[in-house]
């Protein structure tokens, strides 16, 4: 029973998941500029064309800005958040862990729709910084879980431990909190990057042409000309995402190994 | 001269009174275990005593200072904890430098200290090592390098051999024990295991429900303890509910079901009170014995353990007796009907 169930959710998970993505890779490679099989032949053009042709690049350099300064404001934001929590009550923190996870439960066209008009009224729609704030609203719930579950996961006694040699709250904190916290902080971190990376929804209300994130180009193009050069990018991305699962699943086997 | 001062201190835990007025008068390097059942407070103290906790009422002096408000990085307590508290992401010299770091001891004073203190737990071998690399005993012995290493006024020790097996338990108890015969800090140790507690310990504080039952000696808490509770929790003991009664020329005399004696009862006032008799101290025959107490019994079934034999009898009265026995020349049979006796010295009276 259990082999059928194995089987069946591996099949579904190939085809549904995997297949459609293992037949639209090779096309990055085909010497025509249609997306259509039989490939006419091997060629690195496309690639060529990603990195010559002006919104490509510097919309990936765009997604790269707005990723890094998410990961940094939603790490400081989560994890000071995530240590804060953890010094309240039993009900405090349920209460305070619901409001800081709250984003993740609403829906994006609604946060797009307010920020648009938000930042609009304020006078900063379109920039960068509108993009980072907004994408940090959704990345810090994400390091606020990873950090406070590293932090479930330490040992009480250690910071007992240290205080009973005589270390300050400061010190026991980046001496030992913070320092076994670590991988929920790079967790979190990975997260944050990658959902700022490919968010479409939000980025979409408030991007201009200027500050066009990647999604959001491959998105237009998709609709205004249909070329190889979009596998591209998709290939890129989904290499791109393969290294970050690599990453999580090391920090993962370090956590467990301790 | 009395190092630690513990005055009547009150805990509660909302309505909950964890301890009743609890002192303890500890001298300058004393081993002094708290010993007692869970839920005893005997935890409770040793969290009130390393800072943890706050007490509702009461005071702790060292040296004359009060330290009941001072908070446990203030108070150069050490304290070695049931599940070690070894930081996971530090070498095993990391783990002792790091008092010595956070009091700015010189680098070279530091090396230095780590050397010694991981000679003295004979484990210099593993400095470089990380916790998850050693034993459970050798990680609570870095543990108490660890804890030592900054040579603090009093070593709190809380469960430390819990977590141990037995054959462990036994060479750390000596270890420990060493350890602080070289050093000769106030060590106070915790734990519900008599047998640890009187291995090693100077003098031993019997805790129950919140109260400290007797503090004394482990050979006075034996011989002479101070109430039942004390009586039953160390070692096996023959209780015998009775009453004490003075005769004209002022000796006491002890009646129980069965039995009748005269004893030593010092200045005690006449009453009800409670015989305790250890089971070493009974012999066992087939005749009554001349100058001793005789008690007619009926083996119920005994434990032979080679060097003895533990034995469960059933008295006249129907009361249970348990008593030791020379297993040199064979135990004495189930059903068998033999006389228990004991000298009236032996026996003490408690309460």
């Amino acid at each position: 029973m259990s082999k059928v169930v194995y089987w069946v959710s591996l099949s579904f998970a190939f085809f549904f998941l995997a297949a459609p993505l293992l037949i639209v890779l090779p096309l990055a490679f085909n010497d025509s500029s249609f997306l259509t099989y039989p490939m006419e032949g091997f060629t690195f053009r496309w690639f060529g064309v990603f990195f010559d042709t002006p919104p490509w690049l510097s919309s990936l350099a765009n997604s790269f800005k707005v990723a890094l300064g998410t990961t940094l404001a939603a790490l400081l934001i989560g994890g000071l958040a995530a240590m804060g929590v953890m010094l309240l009550g039993r009900w405090g923190r349920i209460v305070m862990s619901a409001l800081f996870v709250s984003p993740l439960v609403i829906p994006s066209v609604v946060l797009g729709v307010a920020m648009a008009y938000a930042f609009g009224r304020a006078g900063w729609g379109g920039g960068y910084l509108s993009l980072v704030f907004a994408h940090t609203i959704l990345a810090a719930p994400l390091v606020f879980l990873a950090v406070t579950t590293s932090l479930m996961g330490l040992d009480p006694e250690l910071d007992r431990a240290a205080a009973s040699m005589g270390a300050s709250r400061w010190r026991r904190f980046h001496t030992v909190t913070l320092p076994l916290a670590m991988p929920g902080f790079a967790t979190g971190a990975l997260f944050a990057f990658i959902t700022s990376f490919d968010e479409v929804v939000v980025a979409l209300f408030l991007s201009t042409p200027q500050t066009q994130t990647l999604p959001i180009t491959l998105f237009s193009s998709l609709r205004d000309r249909l070329e190889p050069t979009i596998v591209v990018v998709a290939l890129l991305l989904s290499i791109v995402s393969c290294l970050f699962i690599l990453a999580l699943n090391r920090l993962q086997r370090r956590g467990a190994g301790r | 001269m009395t190092s630690l001062e513990i005055r009547k201190i009150d805990k509660f835990y909302g309505v909950h009174q964890a301890l009743f007025d609890v002192s303890l008068s500890i001298g300058k390097g004393e081993f002094v275990t708290l010993l007692g059942p869970s839920g005893s407070g005997k935890t409770t103290l040793l969290k009130i005593l390393a800072g943890f906790e706050t007490v509702s009422g009461g005071e702790i002096t060292l040296d004359g200072r009060n330290i009941t408000e001072l908070k446990p990085e203030a108070r150069n307590f050490g304290l070695v904890f049931q599940g070690y508290a070894l930081f996971p992401h530090m070498t095993v010299r990391e783990n002792i430098a790091y008092p010595l770091k956070v009091r700015r001891m010189p680098r070279d004073a530091v090396a230095t200290r780590v050397r010694e203190m991981l000679d003295l737990v004979q484990l210099a071998r593993f400095i470089d090592r990380k916790p998850s690399e050693l034993s459970g005993g050798q990680q609570q012995r870095v543990a108490l390098a660890r804890a030592l290493a900054f040579r603090p006024d009093v070593l709190l020790l809380d469960e430390p051999m819990s977590a141990l097996d037995k054959k462990l338990r036994v060479d750390l108890q000596e270890e420990l024990r060493q350890i602080h015969q070289t050093l000769g800090t106030t060590f106070i140790n915790v734990t519900h295991d008599q047998e640890e507690a009187m291995h090693m310990s100077d003098r031993i504080a019997v805790m129950n429900h919140g109260r400290i039952e007797q503090f004394d000696t482990a050979f006075a808490l034996y011989r002479h303890p101070g109430a039942r509770f004390v009586a039953e929790f160390i070692g096996k003991s023959n209780i015998f509910p009775g009453e004490l009664t003075r005769e004209d020329g002022g000796s006491a005399i002890f009646r129980a079901e069965g039995m009748e004696m005269r004893l030593d009862a010092g200045s005690r006032t006449p009453g009800a009170a409670d015989l305790m008799v250890r089971p070493e101290d009974v012999l066992l025959g087939t005749a009554p014995a001349a100058g001793r107490v005789n008690l007619p019994a009926e083996v119920l079934g005994s434990t032979y353990s080679g060097d003895r034999a533990l034995y469960a009898l059933k008295l006249a009265s129907g009361r249970a007796l348990s008593a030791y026995g020379a297993a040199r020349s064979g135990v004495h049979p189930e059903g068998a009907q033999v006389f228990a006796s004991f000298s009236p010295e032996d026996a003490t009276l408690i309460g």
